[in-house]
């Protein structure tokens, strides 16, 4: 029988089918025993295949936790089984898929997946439930149309990112795609980037005033700037490092105002290998970029990285590139021409206002392509990229909306593109709107989830589509952000309206949450972060929303953007209005809020301990961990009002509050004193690591200790939000601690 | 390896009013008491905001099940994803069980009120494999006599689509069921 290897064998790029072998030869050799499963799940990992929900062997399906009995004993990593289906994601980078790329992930996702192709906030793509055994031949398949799985997750450079309007946008300084291909390119299995702590990302911005590329969330976000020299127009960028998301949001730092072009290559090297030498190895969620940066100082950091440069081998490929870049664009399909009083098929009105923008060249268009909830069948890929043949040729990108966008369609066809993305299922409108919710997997299918990210997503998609021509303009253009756990893959933090699952127990039953973050920025590259506001039933969300836009709408002054209503309201009064929503019936009265959406399943039951001893205990507890949330909050409002020393104080109270709430569970008259409670909250739930791998709670501890250790002269905002956000990710993880050992029955 | 990627799709007999969102609760019934013999199902997921996608998806390690709505009918499709057996023939008759078994588990299913039912004289069988069934008349030659053998010589094998990236479908007509 003929294989993908044997039949691929002449179109593959040696290098990459060397590659691909490569990590054949790995599969074969932990499957005889001879990986460590250890370095087998690095390898994978960097070869974008990833882990699933389930995967250990156990779930939880809605009566009692059932052990799923593979057919292998083999792993594929710690706590993960062979068998168990897992995540390939794809790397595209800058977006960018031509139709023929479009026919084999289409068909890719039919063969060995579900038939569901999900575009990240990452511009990748990612199958669900794929065997591992299947993963070469997926690789070698991708590679021979020249798309690679190779460092989309791991410690490595992950997909290179881009504005999805690079080229064509209005506001841009100039197209910053072949710099973003360039640096897929050279980073890509770079010696200098194999030895980091952890995952490193890249992204590139054509405009600074725009979301564009969300440079300020990135480990290294690059923003296009020209200069005038000796009268010549140099082109060159502003270079931020240390951005990102994750559990407590960092701001990008100002690396260099203009990097010129011919530096960005080696000094993107130099990054890399300041990053490798000094990042942090061991402590993995203090290992970004991020936390390097603010250990050194900015210009520390840059001394290094600048030394670095210098020492650097000369490489050919930093510049070589560079010949081709004036003369790079895009050739239209066709000529360009105008809408003129064309008859203009049902529902094109509503979407042509939110799914079309009119680029820089006259008489094109950008077409966005709306995927609710990222997805798309492969018969959809497959009908689309007939579709991109026929009205914008090879100018296809992903988003990091999770949509897709074809680009130089000429305007006269709009209609017929219309119809067709009708015809196909994508002609919803709504692009870039409140409708337009992103999210992330969440308990779907990631293993980190704590509610359902996807099933809030996709009620709030439905109600607010079925409204959506009576919302107010300036409610239509919010934008919501879904995370499933505080790790941000939905990027609630730069959101309007941010959203991040979390749980409470209550009455022995957990109960999902989400965490209202307010205060984030999509514009100016991500250009604000949000911090929580009040933990609401995740079956009470689509009334915050309610409540908070009609009180926009309501109040909002003449031209007041959501981010000045949020501040001139005050978090204060927003929470306030919200307060009676954070309340769960008794199980008995409403079953539902038990349940997540989308999800019939029970949320927890049965594994509990009970017992009125341990109920009593608990209601203490959770009397002080209720005054640890209200401690963090005032901690947010004295950031809000600019006082960031008692921001800090307050956020390091309420650590202190809420490690107290632990320690008397066991003993009662712990007394309230700071050096008391970190070392007895140590003794008693850090080194017991009560949390357990599967919890984040053991990092968030070293929150508190650090804290406690150096008490920080909090001089900046930057400072005080992340000290307010570290106390907000320590008070959650108490609160998980509380359930485990409410479940253990060690009260 | 030989062919073993088999989908068989069953259709719904009309009219079957039936909300696709109630195949959610009964998939996860299906799991809680492992309703599906040789099959370790896992998970269930809801792909109904997708066109002409797996709409329920009920994941199992040997293969996965879903409410279909190709050609505008619904229906109930199963790929199979493991080998089962030694013969085309074997991987085949595996998949088309597996897919009357889960049939006759719906067609039981208290939601549906009866209303569910499904067609016995006409399916669709899907090569789910373009290296080893490549949509084209040669292959369709090849695969007609173990559909033969699994389907009785009664039944009636139609090439379902020419384009050759599509994959290998054939329409089975002639009550194969029955």
């Amino acid at each position: 029988m003929p294989t993908w290897e044997e039949k691929l064998a002449d179109t593959l790029d040696p290098q990459l089918a060397d590659e691909i072998d490569k990590f054949a030869t790995e599969i074969t050799l932990r499957k005889q025993g001879k990986l460590d499963e250890k370095v087998f799940a690095e390898t994978r990992l960097r070869r974008g295949c990833y882990g699933q929900r389930y995967d250990n062997g156990h779930r939880h399906d809605g009566i009692r936790s059932q052990e799923l009995h593979y057919p292998a004993d083999l792993t594929k990593g710690p706590d993960t089984l062979w068998d168990a289906p897992g995540m390939q994601r794809i790397k595209i980078p800058f977006g960018g898929m031509n139709p023929d790329q479009m026919d084999v992930l289409a068909d890719l996702a039919e063969e060995y997946a579900d038939g569901v192709l999900h575009v990240t906030t990452r511009q990748d793509i990612q199958y669900h439930f794929i065997h591992i055994d299947d993963t070469p031949a997926i690789m070698r398949r991708l590679g021979a149309v020249g798309i690679t799985t190779r460092e989309a997750c791991g410690n490595s450079v992950r997909n290179v990112t881009a504005c999805p309007l690079a080229g064509v946008c209005k506001t841009e300084t100039f197209d910053v795609v072949p710099y973003a291909k360039a640096t897929a390119r050279f980073m890509l299995g770079h010696p200098d980037a194999q030895n980091f702590g952890r995952k490193f990302k890249i992204a590139f911005s054509g405009c600074r005033q725009e979301a564009c590329g969300l440079a300020n969330m990135h480990d290294m976000g690059l923003i296009a700037a020209t200069r005038v020299e000796d009268g010549k127009v140099r082109r060159g960028f502003e270079l931020y490092v240390g951005g990102g998301l994750g559990a407590v949001p960092h701001d990008a730092k100002l690396f260099d105002e203009f990097l010129p072009e011919e530096e960005l290559l080696p000094f993107t090297q130099a990054i890399a290998r300041v990053f490798a030498r000094l990042g942090e190895k061991k402590q993995r969620d203090r290992a970004r970029l991020k936390f390097l940066i603010a250990k050194l100082g900015i210009e520390e950091f840059k001394t290094l990285v600048v030394e670095e440069r210098k020492v650097l081998a000369h490489d050919t490929r930093w510049t070589e590139y560079l010949g081709g870049v004036e003369a790079y664009g895009e050739k239209p399909l066709k000529p360009p021409t105008f809408l003129n009083g064309q008859k203009r098929p049902e529902g094109f009105d509503a979407w042509y206002s939110t799914n079309v923008y009119r680029q820089k060249q006259e008489g094109y268009v950008v077409a966005s392509v709306t995927l609710p909830l990222g997805d798309l069948s492969s018969w959809q890929m497959r009908e689309l990229a007939n579709v991109a043949r026929r009205f914008s040729g090879d100018s296809v990108r992903t988003t990091v909306e999770q949509n897709i966008v074809l680009r130089w369609v000429s305007e006269t066809d709009l209609p017929d593109l219309y119809r067709e993305l009708a015809r196909i299922g994508l002609g919803a409108p709504g692009a870039g709107t409140i409708v337009d919710v992103t999210a992330c997997p969440g308990t779907d299918t990631c293993k980190l989830g704590i509610s359902s990210s996807r099933g809030l997503a996709g009620e709030l998609r439905t109600r607010l589509a079925a409204k959506s021509f009576n919302l107010d303009e300036a409610v239509k253009n919010l934008r919501i952000k879904i995370s499933g756990c505080f790790n941000s893959c939905g990027q609630h933090h730069i959101a309007d309206l941010g959203f991040f699952g979390t749980t409470l127990t209550i009455n022995n039953r957990k109960v999902p949450h989400f965490q209202v973050v307010l205060g984030g920025k999509w514009q100016d590259n991500g250009g604000a972060y949000g911090l929580a506001l009040v933990r609401v039933p995740s079956k009470r969300i689509p009334e915050v929303i309610d409540r908070i836009t009609d009180r926009y709408v309501r109040e909002r002054t003449a031209a007041e953007n959501f981010q000045d209503f949020v501040k001139r309201t005050g978090k204060k009064e927003l929470r306030n209005m919200l307060e009676d929503l954070t309340k769960v019936p008794p199980y008995e009265v409403d079953p539902s809020f038990y349940s997540d959406w989308g999800d019939p399943r029970e949320y927890t039951i049965g594994d509990m301990g009970t017992g009125e001893c341990a109920g009593e205990v608990i209601s203490a507890a959770q009397f002080d961990l209720a005054a640890a949330d209200r401690l963090v909050f005032e901690a947010q409002l004295h950031l809000d009002g600019g006082d960031y020393t008692n921001a800090d104080r307050l956020a390091y109270r309420a650590m202190l509050q809420a490690a107290l709430s632990l320690i008397r569970a066991e003993w009662p008259e712990a007394p309230d004193e700071a050096d008391t409670i970190t070392r007895e909250f140590r003794t008693r739930f850090f080194d017991t690591n009560i949390w357990g791998d599967r919890y984040a709670g053991s990092k968030f501890a070293q929150y508190m200790f650090a804290r406690h250790a150096a008490p920080p002269n909090v001089n900046t905002h930057d400072q005080a939000h992340r000290l307010v956000e570290e106390s907000q990710l320590f008070v959650e993880a108490v609160y998980r601690g509380h359930d485990i050992l409410t479940e253990r029955g060690q009260k | 390896m030989e062919l073993h990627r088999f989908g068989i799709k069953l259709f719904a007999a009309e009219p079957a009013d039936i909300r696709v969102k109630d195949f959610v609760p009964v998939f996860h019934s299906w799991i809680q008491r492992q309703a599906v013999e040789g099959h370790l199902l896992i998970d269930v997921h809801d792909y109904g905001h997708i066109q002409n996608g797996p709409g329920i998806l009920l994941v199992a390690h040997e293969g996965n099940f879903c409410t279909d709505m190709a050609e505008g009918k619904l229906g109930l499709a199963y790929f199979r994803k493991q080998p089962a057996g030694a013969s085309v023939e074997s991987h085949l008759d595996s998949a088309l069980k597996a897919a009357r078994q889960a049939a006759s588990l719906l067609e039981q299913e208290a939601v549906f009120e009866g209303r569910l039912r499904f067609r016995k004289d006409e399916l669709l069988v899907i090569a789910n494999d373009r290296l080893l069934a490549p949509n084209d008349a040669a292959t369709f030659a090849t695969l007609q006599s173990p559909l033969t053998k699994v389907f009785g010589t009664g039944a009636k094998l139609l090439h379902a689509s020419t384009n050759p990236k599509d994959r290998l479908t054939v329409r089975v007509t002639g009550n194969p069921l029955s």
